[in-house]
C-alpha cells in the first residue's frame, strides 16, 4: 500500500523534474545567442591574443613559432612603447581635469532656471552625437595654419599664425582640446542630472545661515554630486587611455611621435607593420593597465561610501 | 514730517532696491554672455561646415582670409554642386571618386541591421536575466557584466584576428555580426525589466500564456521607452564607429561613410567644398535624430551614469 503510494509519487517527482528541466532549457534559449556573442567576440579574442602574444604570429601564416616571453621582453626594451605610454599619460593630464572642470562649469551654468537653458544643453551635446571623424576633420580645417578659420581670426586681430597640429609642442594639446570639445557635453548631462537631485531646501537653509555662493558650492553642491563627479572622472580617464580617432585622422602620431598615443601605436604595429603577435602583447599590456586604473578608481569611489 | 530715522530707512531702502536691480541686470548680462560664448564655441564650427558646403572651393579659399562676415555666411555663388557630387547625382559626378552615396547606404544598412538584431537578442537576454528563473543566473550575469570591463578599443586588434579566422574580414557582415549583442545594453534592459511588477507575468501565466507570449504581450509593451533609448544608442554607435571598419574593411567599395570621409579628406587635395558636403552628410542623420528625440539621448546618458 505504502509502496504503491510511493511509486506514482516518485514518478510524479521525475516528471516534475523533467518539466523543470524543460523550463530551464527554454529559458536558457533566450540568453544563448547573447552568450555566444560575448564568448566569441569578447572573451575568445582576449584568450586568443594572449596566446598569440607568445608566438610569432602573422595573419597569413598563423602561429609560426613559439617564442615564449620574447614579445614582452621586446616591449620592455621598446623605447617607442614607453614613449607612447608617456604621451598617453600627458594626454590624460591635459584631458581629464579639463573635462571635469569645464563640465562642472557648464553644468552649473546650464542648470539655472532661465529661459533657453534647454537649448544651451542641447547645443553643448550636439558634438557628442557627431561622429568623431567628422569632428576631427572639421577642427583640422579650422586650425589649418594657412587657411583655417582660427588662424584667420588670429591673423586678422594682428597675432601671429599658430601651427596647431604640425608643431611638436602644440599637437598633443590641440588633440586634447578637440577631444574635450567633442566629449564634454556627455559629462555635462551627467552632472546636470546630479545637480537636479540636490534638494532646494539645503540651499535655502544655507542662505538663511548667510553662506556665500562659493561656500554653498563647496559644502553642499560638491558633496551632493560626488557620485556623478567620480563617474565623470572614471569615464574621462578610460576615454583618455583610448584616444585614437583624432590622432589617426589629423597627425598620424606625429610630429616626431608627439601624438603617438598607445592605441595608435598598437594600431600602427598591427596594421602598418603586420606584427600581430607583438600588437597582441601590447593590447594585453594596455588591458592590464586599464584594469588596474579602473580598479584603483573604483576603490577610491567605494571608499567614499 | 519724517523723522531722521525714517529718512535713513527710506534711503537705505532705496539703496537696497538699486543694488538688487543692479544685481539682476549684471546677472542677466552674465547669462547672455554665457549664452554667446557657448553658442560661438559649440555652433560656429557646424555653421562653418554647412556654409562652406554650399559654395565651391574657390569661394572657400577666397573668403578664408582676411576674415569677414563672408567667411561664415555664404553670400554669392551658392551651389548644391558639392552635395550632388557627394551623392553621385549627375553626369559629372559619375566620373569622379567623390561619390559617397554607396557608403551612406552601407552605413545605414549596417546600423539598421545592428539595431534590429540587438532588439531581438539583447531584449531576450534581458528578459532572461530580469524575469526568468534559472539556477546560477547571477553567475551568468557576472559573465556578461565582466565583459563591460574590457574596453572597446583594446579588444579590436584581438577581435580582428578572430574575425579573420571566421572569414568576416572585408565583408559587410564584419560591421554587423560582432555587435548583434551588447553586454551594456543587456545590463540596461535587465534593470528596466526587473522594475516591472512580477504580477503582470503571473496574470498572463494564469491566462495560459507561454514565455514567448509574456515577453511580447507583457514585457515589451512596458519597456518601449527603454527599447527606443537603446536602439538610438546602438544606431549612433554603429553609424559613428570608425576604428573597427577602418581595420576590418579594406575594400573601398565596402567602406562605411565615416571611413570614406576620412579617406576623402586625405585624398581630396584642395577640393574642400566636397569634403564639407560629405562631412555634413556623414553627421546629419544622428544629429537630426538627436534634435527630434533629445529626451531619449539624455536618458541613455543618465542610464549609463547610474551604472557608475
Amino acid at each position: 500500500m505504502t509502496d504503491a503510494m510511493m511509486v506514482p509519487k516518485t514518478g510524479d517527482q521525475k516528471w516534475w523534474q523533467k518539466r523543470k528541466f524543460q523550463q530551464y532549457a527554454v529559458a536558457f534559449l533566450f540568453v544563448l545567442p547573447a552568450l555566444i556573442n560575448f564568448t566569441v567576440f569578447r572573451y575568445y579574442p582576449m584568450i586568443w591574443s594572449a596566446r598569440a602574444s607568445f608566438w610569432e604570429y602573422s595573419l597569413l601564416g598563423g602561429f609560426k613559432e613559439n617564442i615564449g616571453w620574447e614579445n614582452y621582453i621586446r616591449m620592455i626594451n621598446d623605447e617607442f612603447f614607453w614613449d607612447s605610454l608617456l604621451v598617453t599619460g600627458k594626454f590624460f593630464l591635459m584631458y581629464v581635469p579639463a573635462v571635469v572642470i569645464f563640465a562642472m562649469a557648464l553644468a552649473l551654468f546650464s542648470n539655472q532656471k532661465k529661459p533657453g537653458m534647454g537649448t544651451i544643453r542641447a547645443v553643448i551635446f550636439v558634438p557628442v552625437v557627431t561622429s568623431f571623424v567628422v569632428v576631427s576633420i572639421l577642427w583640422g580645417m579650422l586650425l589649418n595654419k594657412d587657411v583655417g578659420l582660427v588662424n584667420s581670426i588670429l591673423a586678422s586681430l594682428g597675432f601671429g599664425r599658430i601651427s596647431f597640429l604640425l608643431d611638436k609642442e602644440n599637437a598633443l594639446p590641440t588633440i586634447a582640446m578637440i577631444s574635450i570639445w567633442k566629449n564634454v557635453g556627455y559629462s555635462v548631462i551627467i552632472l546636470v542630472a546630479g545637480l537636479k537631485g540636490v534638494p532646494e531646501e539645503l540651499f535655502d537653509a544655507a542662505v538663511v545661515d548667510g553662506a556665500s555662493p562659493w561656500k554653498q558650492f563647496i559644502h553642499i553642491t560638491l558633496p551632493m554630486i560626488r557620485r556623478q563627479l567620480m563617474f565623470v572622472t572614471v569615464w574621462a580617464t578610460l576615454g583618455a587611455f583610448q584616444v585614437f580617432i583624432p590622432v589617426y585622422s589629423l597627425t598620424g602620431g606625429g610630429p616626431r611621435r608627439a601624438t603617438n598615443v598607445i592605441v595608435y601605436y598598437i594600431y600602427s604595429r598591427a596594421f602598418k607593420f603586420g606584427e600581430m603577435g607583438y600588437a597582441s602583447a601590447l593590447s594585453i599590456a594596455l588591458l592590464l593597465i586599464l584594469l588596474i586604473v579602473s580598479v584603483v578608481q573604483m576603490r577610491l569611489l567605494r571608499r567614499d561610501y | 514730517m519724517k523723522t531722521d530715522a525714517q529718512m535713513d530707512y527710506q534711503a537705505e531702502h532705496n539703496r537696497m532696491i538699486r543694488r538688487a536691480r543692479l544685481k539682476k541686470i549684471s546677472s542677466a548680462i552674465f547669462t547672455l554672455l554665457g549664452y554667446a560664448v557657448i553658442i560661438i564655441i559649440f555652433i560656429t564650427p557646424f555653421l562653418y561646415v554647412i556654409g562652406n558646403s554650399v559654395r565651391n572651393s574657390q569661394q572657400i579659399w577666397a573668403n578664408a582670409y582676411p576674415i569677414s562676415w563672408r567667411s561664415f555666411i555664404p553670400y554669392e555663388g551658392l551651389t548644391l554642386e558639392n552635395y550632388s557630387q557627394s551623392l553621385g547625382i549627375g553626369d559629372v559626378a559619375k566620373g569622379m571618386s567623390f561619390d559617397i552615396s554607396r557608403n551612406l547606404g552601407i552605413s545605414l544598412l549596417s546600423s539598421v541591421a545592428v539595431v534590429c538584431l540587438s532588439l531581438i537578442f539583447n531584449t531576450s537576454a534581458a528578459y532572461f536575466f530580469g524575469r526568468l528563473r534559472f539556477p546560477g543566473k547571477n553567475y551568468i550575469l557576472i559573465f556578461v557584466v565582466a565583459t563591460m570591463m574590457i574596453p572597446q578599443q583594446v579588444v579590436l586588434v584581438p577581435l580582428y584576428i578572430v574575425a579573420d579566422q571566421i572569414g568576416l574580414i572585408n565583408s559587410f557582415w564584419a560591421m554587423v555580426v560582432p555587435w548583434y549583442a551588447s553586454p551594456f545594453i543587456v545590463f540596461l534592459l535587465t534593470q528596466f525589466m526587473a522594475d516591472l511588477p512580477l504580477e503582470f507575468d503571473e496574470a498572463a501565466i494564469i491566462d495560459g500564456a507561454n514565455l514567448w507570449q509574456i515577453l511580447w504581450r507583457v514585457v515589451i509593451p512596458n519597456t518601449i521607452p527603454g527599447l527606443i533609448t537603446v536602439s538610438l544608442m546602438e544606431f549612433q554607435f554603429i553609424w559613428n564607429e570608425f576604428y573597427w571598419p577602418l581595420i576590418a574593411i579594406s575594400d573601398s567599395k565596402l567602406f562605411p561613410v565615416q571611413v570614406a570621409v576620412a579617406s576623402q579628406f586625405t585624398e581630396s587635395g584642395p577640393n574642400w567644398g566636397i569634403v564639407f558636403a560629405a562631412m555634413a552628410l556623414a553627421s546629419a542623420p544622428v544629429i537630426l535624430l538627436f534634435l527630434f528625440l533629445q529626451r531619449y539621448f539624455y536618458e541613455s546618458v543618465a542610464m549609463s551614469g547610474i551604472k557608475g
